[in-house]
């Protein structure tokens, strides 16, 4: 049997005992945390939109983790080169939405300002456009309404 | 009428003690993470992306916006080492 050791305090490194087979590429995982992700979430989702759903169509198809590696890589480097692009471009206005989502529950209501900041900035940059889906027809989306009401606690 | 001037002091000592019990958990909680006020309404996904945060910083409410996960994150998931 093996026990989890914490890694920051173990004497030796950690060696993982049941490796992936050498005939599936290795991976560079995405280091981005909960709230730049939640920040970035709709342009992940516009940028790597092909890619997403060939993934999903693949799932769909068979369950089996082994079927759908290939698909998932892409999804993975899809995501990485997004964020490379975000802060490339719009490093200060992803900064400050992040921080604020941090700051506020990561709630997208109480940050409507630099979230305004940076879909300007990814627009004019990137040209991405964040599009809330299943928004109904000649609405008005909610985080482009002027004076919304619900928007955040007060402190 | 006679104003009970007697009953001030137990009055603020009781208003003090609520107020020190609150600002004293306050600043514990908030110690706890980081500077940040305290997450709440989290559900199996938020809990999940903790972890995970955990994973890659060290801490829940630690955050990075690093394009590649450290070294470390291919094996600290407590699934790798878990009995089956």
């Amino acid at each position: 049997m093996s026990f989890w050791h914490n890694p920051s305090s173990a004497a030796k490194p950690y060696v993982d005992p049941t490796p992936l087979p050498d005939d599936i590429p290795k991976v560079q995982e995405l280091g981005v945390t909960s709230g730049p992700l939640k920040s970035a979430a709709f342009f992940i989702g516009a940028y790597c939109k092909d890619y997403n759903d060939d993934f999903m169509l693949c799932k769909a198809e068979n369950r089996d983790p082994a079927h759908c590696l290939k698909e998932g890589r892409r999804v993975t480097r899809c995501a990485q080169d997004l964020i490379t692009k975000m802060r490339e471009n719009c490093l200060a206005e992803f900064d400050k939405h992040w921080n604020c989502l941090e700051w506020n529950n990561q709630e997208y209501g109480a940050c409507r300002k630099p979230e305004r900041a940076l879909n300007k900035c990814m627009f004019e940059k990137l040209g991405l456009v964040k599009t809330i889906p299943g928004t109904p027809e000649g609405q008005t989306p909610i985080h482009e309404v002027k004076n919304p009401i619900l928007n955040g606690v007060q402190k | 009428m006679p104003v009970p001037w007697e009953a001030l002091i137990p009055f603020g000592l009781v208003t003090t003690m609520f107020a020190a019990a609150g600002t004293l958990l306050n600043v514990s909680k908030r110690a706890q993470n980081q500077g940040k006020p305290v997450r709440y309404h989290l559900d199996a996904w938020d809990e999940m992306m903790m972890d995970r945060d955990k994973r890659l910083t060290g801490h829940e409410r630690g955050q990075s916006i690093n394009t590649i996960a450290p070294e470390s994150f291919a094996t600290n998931s407590k699934w790798y080492t878990e009995r089956a």
